[in-house]
């Protein structure tokens, strides 16, 4: 069956390009903190985005994603300290890993529901954590520390410029999107929309709401595993509380829904709000002491979410909804 | 009319902006800047730490950059260096997490253009900033993170002011045996408590090496969460292994909470030898009154030190007015000001801001510091200063009272500690 190409896709298409050629912007320097805030802004959408996969299409809160997230990152930091290679094959074993695990830990847990079942991974982090924390194989409490390798694409690391993790990120952003879009589209998507606006009826209707749901959390796993990766490769570094904490579960819920859950493009509107916002804040507030930047930051996201609990992509839509009344009022009046 | 003015005075303000930005764009030009940055965990669970070591970095930059010619501290008479030229501090939050380390110092270096960094406290935000650092071939002075691996890197442009937890581990094996040849202790046996992380495993290893290699047994290895809200297992697990002596390596609040879960247990070691941890923080010490006592731990600088180093009260002075509440410099802040005046002694030195000079300089020259226990910073070939001492030392009466080396002795230490109920 062929599918027509919707405007959703063009602008996907679009935005990509724009990005890639955002570098060649003489007033971003290769190494600036612009170049920095929009890398982060695609490592976050990206994030989001395959949290978005299992929160938002399926409607399953997980909390847990962090534990994927460090996965990846323990799989390529593994592989480039602990194996002296580079850290592709580290990266790739560790999505599979991550998806594998997802699936063992989500076919008890997604027998809870709604609230319960979000508390359940809100435990899984806990038990990640505790279990690297002391497992010295992996490092333990000490982590994991990168030495100073070839720099280029083999060993996924640049010192000097960041356009190289640039390129990553977006790679990693067309990526995780794309997979998105495909699962929107597909059947799979209605399956999981389906499950979410009522599991009893879509079952009722012939989906296998089981299935549906370990396949996106596994995709989603996957994905957010690879993001994990990335995180590792450019902070030389990985150690529990850096990627296996419920701080860091909270990034991939938080980002989503200030952008709009179960959206396309909510997480990338989320992280292009808030990743700015908390790196100038902490840049130009963070030396003043006293959490000033913490506080701005979390007075923003409260009041987002007040008025606006469908995210910033809601306010888009109903500015567009208030936009067309507004014009087929005045074709009336004509 | 109305749109005709409105425009003139828009055109207007921006002339005057223009000019106005230009005219203090200029001014700033001229004037004779060396950029540092600070990176401490302004906020977080060690904030207060973090706090410290920045206003510690502000007391130094403060006598470097104006004249105190009572003061018997290198620079203090001068105002500035490099001929007139003032330090100007730029501040970062790390917020106790790596990943911010590693941004934060990038910022430092890319955006503020910093010409080094002072900093980060945390161990585990240390190495990925300082990583940064010398990919740029710059400058890191790190004050007090104590993990020995920091230094274990090759690093040519990593300097670090403290004694690293080897150091450490090593002076509490030499107190037992000393104890026990001179005192007749009797210690056989060790157990070690430490929070889980970069810096208490570490310590931990370090302890458990230092005291095998001595020929103790570590009977009991004990490690926590940071920030638990119960110490309980842990102190019953000690109790039950009942070594001789006990190395902690305890943060902060968890440090009285250990304290106090050990008097509520009423359970005692012969002797509690502290990391750099909160029994070095005056503030705890304080709130835990009567129990702080008999406890003992390595110092670089304390209040009860003053004779030792007599230059260091002028600087206090400034220090207590930027510190609130005031509290006088402890064994981790001053070394950040240490880090301040040897950097910028260096500078001095080499008559030039070129990084290989600096740092070469740094490296070749024994430097006159006040602010250091032993009075001299040295470095060697992987950046640690050999120079760097403590004492240990031992709360009598709320008081930190040194009681190893002996040549140094303030007090005979108390050996086994006084137990909870003969208090």
């Amino acid at each position: 069956m062929k599918r027509k190409i919707e405007r959703k896709d063009w602008l996907l298409f679009a935005l990509i390009i724009l990005f890639a050629l955002l570098p060649a912007i003489p007033g971003i320097r290769e190494n600036s903190l612009t170049m920095h805030v929009i890398l982060m802004i695609f490592l976050m959408a990206s994030m989001s985005q395959s949290w978005n996969i299992v929160g938002g299409y399926c409607g399953q809160v997980s909390f847990g994603h962090s534990v994927f997230f460090g996965i990846g990152a323990y799989g390529a930091a593994m592989a480039v300290v602990k194996y002296g290679m580079t850290p592709w094959p580290g990266a790739l074993a560790g999505a599979f890993l991550a998806a594998g695990i997802a699936v063992l830990i989500s076919w008890p847990v997604f027998r809870l529901s709604g609230h319960y079942f979000a508390i359940a991974t809100f435990a899984i982090v806990e038990i990640f954590n505790r279990l690297f924390m002391v497992w010295y194989w992996v490092g333990g409490a000490i982590g994991l520390d990168y030495s100073i390798t070839e720099q280029g694409i083999v060993n996924f690391v640049w010192y000097q410029s960041k356009v190289g993790y640039y390129y990553g990120a977006l790679v990693l952003l067309g990526l995780v999107f794309g997979v998105v879009r495909w699962i929107e589209r597909h059947r799979i998507g209605y399956y999981l929309r389906a499950v979410r606006e009522g599991q009893e009826t879509a079952e009722a209707l012939g989906v296998d709401s089981t299935k549906a749901k370990l396949s996106a959390m596994a995709v989603s796993a996957f994905l957010a595993a690879l993001c994990g990766a990335f995180f590792a490769q450019y902070n030389y570094r990985v150690d529990p509380p850096m990627v296996m904490s419920l701080d860091m579960s909270m990034k991939f819920v938080l980002v989503t829904i200030l952008g709009g859950t179960g959206t396309l493009f909510g997480p990338l509107v989320g992280a292009a709000v808030l990743v700015p916002l908390q790196e100038y804040s902490r840049a130009f507030l963070g030396g003043l002491g006293g959490g000033v930047d913490l506080i701005i930051f979390g007075l923003l996201i409260i009041l987002v979410v007040v008025k606006q609990p469908k995210g910033v992509v809601g306010i888009f839509s109903y500015l567009r909804r208030r936009m067309v009344e507004r014009e087929s009022v005045g074709k009336e009046n004509d | 009319m109305n749109k005709v003015s409105s425009r003139r005075f828009l055109a207007v303000f921006a002339v005057v902006v223009l000019l106005v930005g230009t005219l203090a764009g200029a001014g700033f030009a001229e004037e004779k800047v060396i950029k540092i940055g600070t990176l401490f965990p302004l906020t977080g669970p060690v904030a207060t730490a973090g706090q410290r070591c920045r206003a510690a970095v502000e007391t130094a930059v403060e006598v470097i950059n104006n004249s105190y010619p009572n003061m018997n501290i290198p620079l203090a008479a001068q105002e500035g260096i490099l001929g007139g030229h003032k330090i100007v501090l730029v501040h970062a939050d790390h917020q106790g997490k790596p990943d911010i380390g590693k941004a934060e110092a990038e910022r430092l270096f890319n955006q503020e253009k910093v010409y080094a960094i002072i900093g980060s406290y945390n161990s585990a935000v240390t190495k990925p900033a300082s990583f940064v650092a010398e990919m740029q071939k710059k400058i890191f002075m790190c004050g007090c993170s104590s993990s020995a691996a920091l230094t274990e890197r090759g690093f040519k442009y990593f300097f670090r002011m403290a004694p690293t937890d080897k150091t450490e581990s090593h002076e509490f094996v030499e107190f037992m045996k000393w104890m026990n040849e001179t005192r007749g202790s009797d210690f056989k046996t060790v157990g070690i408590i430490y929070e889980n992380t970069e810096f208490g495993k570490h310590a931990a290893d370090e302890g458990k090496a230092a005291a095998k290699d001595a020929g103790f047994e570590v009977v009991a290895d004990v490690p926590f969460s940071p920030g638990a809200t119960s110490m309980n297992s842990e102190v019953q697990t000690l109790k039950a292994a009942d070594p001789d002596v006990v190395f902690g390596a305890c943060l902060g609040g968890d440090y009285t909470l250990w304290v106090r879960t050990m008097k509520e247990l009423n359970w005692l070691p012969k002797a509690a030898l502290n990391y750099c941890t909160g029994y070095q923080d005056p503030m705890i010490t304080r709130q835990l009154g009567d129990d702080a006592n008999y406890f003992s731990g390595g110092m670089g600088y304390a209040p009860q030190f003053a004779h030792l180093m007599p230059d260091v009260a002028p600087v206090e002075a400034i220090y207590k007015e930027k510190t609130t509440p005031s509290v006088p410099f402890d064994s981790d802040s001053i070394q950040e000001a240490v880090a301040m005046f040897i950097l910028a002694q260096a500078i001095e030195k080499a008559g030039t801001l070129d990084y290989d000079t600096v740092a070469k300089t740094l490296h070749e020259n024994v430097w006159d510091s006040p602010l250091s226990l032993g009075g001299k910073v040295e470095f060697a070939p992987d950046g640690q200063n050999i120079r760097a001492r403590s004492f240990l030392t031992q709360l009598q009466d709320g008081e930190y009272t040194i009681i190893y080396p002996e040549e140094f002795m303030q007090a005979e230490p108390v050996v086994p500690m006084v137990p909870w109920d003969k208090r």
